[in-house]
């Protein structure tokens, strides 16, 4: 078969290029050149000890963690109340409430960034930590509401039934079987979700003010001029990210296997 | 009244309606009812005039980014398309399903991983004396130019989207029952035709979608165009952005991001329309 | 029998460790209908995709018209199936499909046309020619997978278990549908079934496979009156197996001796089929088979009654209602089980 093994070396293409990015970032950041190129120069450390003497940096770590947690934290309420919405009820005009549920990532996020400017700024909450969360709750939550959906996909449909017949009510069956049924994709929702605001630059660049996150600190940085601190710091986004994506995704490939 | 019921009910649904008519659908009626506004001496004022739509709608530069924007998410949804099918089809039909799994499963990293850094990464990989270069020059080719051009942004594009579209193709080629495909290899039809006749029209939907998403991520898109493409000429979210950081001419900007969705969403119905479209020959 | 029209030789399948095939020959005859019929996983859908080159064997040769087919692909063959799941193209409507072959094989389209309306017709499916196929019932679906099958007009059709999604009384009706396609074309029908009813009903002769070989070949009465060995006897049901030692042209069943002419000596099993028992209250004058009724079941044709047997067996007595009435079985009441010699087979083969 030499045509499995070309599309094999095609696929291993794609990866090489889809990965390329993300490994020369991790290599560029201990290597001491400043404008990299092959052969490589040595080890080093300096661009992560210069980018992490600036206290700047760590603020703006403070703020993307704050408005990470904060964000997939509203996520995942609203995406769960969604999919369990949709997963129970049927209504009018549910096709329009769905919709709403997953239009939100369709937007160019320039589109969403100005138009999230005027509105917040209306609401006097432009240039505030409080204005990014709710953006990236907007954002987040379709993405949020697509997990816990497909979770209780996986749901058999008389489970809940069942525990009304046993006398529990309808709250107390949502503690009892729907929550602990759920518990996997709640939580890779949350990961996902935390990647997901994690890594949003461009609203939070239109709505941040000087509370800048991480991307919006580097997008500033990038403005200026080439320069290693931004392999370091933007590693460091990677394997946050990366760290978020994955594990959302093995706390639901697991469930799903049993 | 409600009852015990009917609020058990709301508590669930009501959430996603509160958050998002306030914060989705208020924002961008806002924005739309902005490009009627009136802007004098850096204020904006409420109103309902024609100014800012006739000066953006009159104006070559914007037709120009229009033209450019539409032109490179095309090309970008062709492109995407056509590098991901083979990738997509020897995952859907020559690997082992854990492998598929596994493939997808490191697609999906990448696309929720910062893609302004990785954008980053490729202006230094591009270079004029970046390593890209440095290595064929070794081969006594080059230097090639290919920051600040259309295959910077083009390069941009790509790593925005290949992903998603190899995604989106696996998971409609790997659907395709494997019997049809069988079936048409009793019937006579050769490898080529069986592409053609049969895994294509079957995987039609999924096909088109990748496109799709394809075109509007890479139509909205600013951070490929500014750092890989040199943002000469500007593409409509380029143009979005100076028109809004560079003072009060949000009323313009909006102008913009009407004519932007506008038309996603005519390109997305389309789509949408061809791809569910009447097979019916 | 001229020529046959599919030879198979020596022919094995093998994944990694697992034998699907375990080596079989078989020779089908021009306009032969033939079935194979075994229970799941004995090798029949192996065998059958191997003739249509959608399997390549591990040994053996399959030879069809005199060409050995082990390398020719699977589109270059004319050997046209029909799927269990029919495997309709949804994405084209009924005239697309039962045209699809042809376009195929580059035929113009005026001729594509006219033999695809031919076919429709033939098929009673001209009304439905524009339909998508997800817009029929299962039995129109059924023909356009036939005449899409057909409208190449093939020297061979293979058929996988085509009619195991339909309602029982549409079984009845394709099958009067195929056999009779069948005669008019005269060509060489292949057809894979686990039911012994479709089986006996349409073949000239069916092949019972097991554990990937070839238990027996013969038409639906030999099978069923002179099985060759136990797998066969079990599988195709309502037999009574005994066994016992020969010696002198009587078999020492354990409790009885019963004459059984023409036997050689030695250890054997014997066949009596269900509706050869005869059943009395009374012990008979002649060596019978002292058995207890356990349970009655409705078969269509009779009542088959069962028995516990000396041994702790199962028998099985075939009667009609008029004879259960009159006998009037309570359950552990004492009957006695009796046949004609002439109705005991022999087997001979291996199980």
């Amino acid at each position: 078969m030499r045509s499995g093994v070309l599309l094999r070396l095609y696929i291993a293409a794609v990866f090489v290029f889809v990965f390329a990015p993300i490994v020369t970032s991790m290599v560029f950041s201990v290597n001491s050149d400043r404008f990299p190129t092959v052969p490589l120069g040595h080890f080093t450390w300096d661009w992560y000890r210069t980018a992490f003497a600036r206290p700047e940096v760590w603020t703006a770590i403070q703020n993307s963690l704050i408005v990470a947690a904060c964000a997939a934290t509203l996520s995942t309420l609203i995406g769960f109340a969604t999919a369990y919405t949709d997963y129970r009820y049927g209504f009018r005009f549910k096709t329009a409430y769905l919709a709403l549920a997953l239009l939100p990532p369709t937007i160019p996020v320039v589109i969403m960034g100005l138009a999230m400017l005027a509105w917040l700024g209306r609401l006097g909450l432009s240039g505030t930590l409080t204005g990014i969360v709710i953006a990236h709750t907007v954002m987040a939550a379709p993405f949020a509401m697509a997990i816990c959906r497909l979770r209780l996909n996986q749901m058999d449909a008389a489970l809940e039934p069942a525990a009304w017949n046993l006398g529990a009510t309808q709250w107390r069956a949502m503690r009892a079987v729907v929550i602990p049924f759920c518990a996997p994709a709640l939580v890779s929702a949350f990961c996902l979700t935390a990647a997901v605001s994690f890594d949003e630059f461009i609203v939070a660049w239109f709505v941040s003010g000087l509370n800048k996150t991480v991307p919006v600190m580097i997008l500033e940085i990038l403005q200026g001029n080439v320069d290693p601190q931004i392999n370091a710091i933007g590693t460091l986004v990677f394997l946050t990210s990366m760290t978020l994506v994955i594990a959302a995704q093995l706390l639901i490939i697991r469930r799903s296997s049993t | 009244m409600p009852s015990r019921t009917d609020v058990y009910k709301y508590v669930w649904r009501l959430p996603l309606i509160l958050w998002q008519g306030l914060f989705f659908v208020v924002p961008l009626l806002l924005m739309v009812a902005m490009s009627f506004w009136l802007v004098r001496n850096y204020r904006m004022t409420p109103d309902f005039i024609f100014d800012n739509w006739e000066r953006m709608l009159t104006r070559g530069y914007v037709w120009n980014a229009y033209e450019v924007t539409f032109l490179r998410a095309t090309v970008a949804a062709a492109l995407a398309s056509l590098i991901a099918f083979p990738a997509s089809f020897a995952l859907a039909f020559r690997v082992s399903e854990t492998t598929r799994r596994w493939a997808i499963f490191f697609l999906i990293v990448p696309f929720f991983t910062s893609y302004l850094v990785r954008v980053y990464a490729w202006q230094v990989l591009l270079a004029e004396s970046g390593p890209i270069n440095a290595v064929l020059g070794f081969a006594g080719l080059g230097p090639f130019t290919m920051l600040n051009s259309g295959f910077g942004a083009m390069v941009g594009y790509m790593t925005l989207v290949l992903p998603l579209v190899v995604i989106l193709q696996t998971f409609s080629l790997a659907a395709i029952d494997k019997n049809l495909i069988e079936a048409a290899a009793n019937l006579g039809a050769g490898a080529a035709q069986r592409l053609f006749n049969v895994i294509i029209p079957a995987a039609k939907v999924g096909l088109i979608l990748g496109a799709v998403f394809a075109f509007i991520l890479s139509f909205g898109d600013f951070v490929s165009p500014f750092y890989l493409g040199g943002s000469k000429p500007p593409t409509l979210s380029i143009l979005i952005i100076d028109t809004t950081k560079s003072g009060q001419q949000w009323p313009r900007a909006a102008v913009v991001a009407v004519m932007m969705i506008v038309t996603l969403f005519v390109v997305a119905f389309a789509a949408v329309g061809a791809a569910y479209g009447r097979r019916n020959g | 029998m001229t020529a046959p029209l599919v030879r198979l030789e020596g022919v094995k399948k093998s994944y990694g460790d697992s034998v699907a095939v375990k080596g079989i020959d078989l020779a089908i005859g021009r306009g032969e209908f033939i079935a194979i019929m075994g229970p799941s996983g004995c090798g029949k859908t192996t065998t059958l995709r191997m003739l249509a080159g959608l399997e390549t064997p591990t040994e053996g040769t399959v030879t069809i018209d005199g060409k050995v087919m082990n390398d020719v692909p699977v589109h270059a063959r004319d050997t046209p199936l029909v799927w269990q799941s029919l495997a309709l193209f949804p994405f084209l409507n009924v005239a697309q499909n039962v045209e699809f072959g042809l376009k195929m094989r580059g035929v113009p389209a005026k001729e594509r046309r006219q033999k695809v309306a031919t076919w429709l017709d033939r098929l009673g499916l001209s009304d439905f020619a524009r339909r998508r196929v997800d817009q029929l019932s299962g039995g129109q679906r059924q023909r356009v997978a036939l005449a899409r099958s057909l409208v190449t007009e093939p020297p061979i059709l293979l058929l996988d278990e085509p009619l195991s999604a339909l309602d029982a009384h549409l079984v009845i009706r394709m099958q009067g549908v195929l056999t009779k396609l069948q005669r008019e074309l005269g060509i060489t029908f292949v057809y894979v079934t686990h039911s012994q009813s479709e089986a006996f009903a349409m073949a000239d002769r069916v092949v019972i496979m097991g554990h990937g070989e070839i238990a027996q070949i013969g038409r639906p009465r030999e099978i069923f009156r002179a099985p060759r060995n136990r797998f066969v006897a079990e599988f195709v049901g309502r037999n009574n197996i005994l066994s016992g030692t020969v010696s002198g042209g009587a078999i020492d069943l354990g409790p009885i001796t019963v004459p059984l002419p023409g036997a050689a000596d030695g250890p054997a099993e014997i066949v009596v089929a269900a509706d050869r028992m005869k059943i009395s209250r009374e012990a008979p004058a002649a060596p019978a088979l002292a058995a207890d009724f356990v349970s009655e079941e409705f078969a269509g044709t009779g009542i088959i009654c069962y028995f516990e047997g000396p041994g702790g067996e199962e028998l099985k007595a075939q009667v009609s209602e008029d004879e259960l009435e009159a006998l009037d079985p309570a359950p552990g009441a004492r009957f006695y089980l009796t046949w004609a010699p002439e109705s005991a087979h022999v087997m001979t083969g291996q199980s």
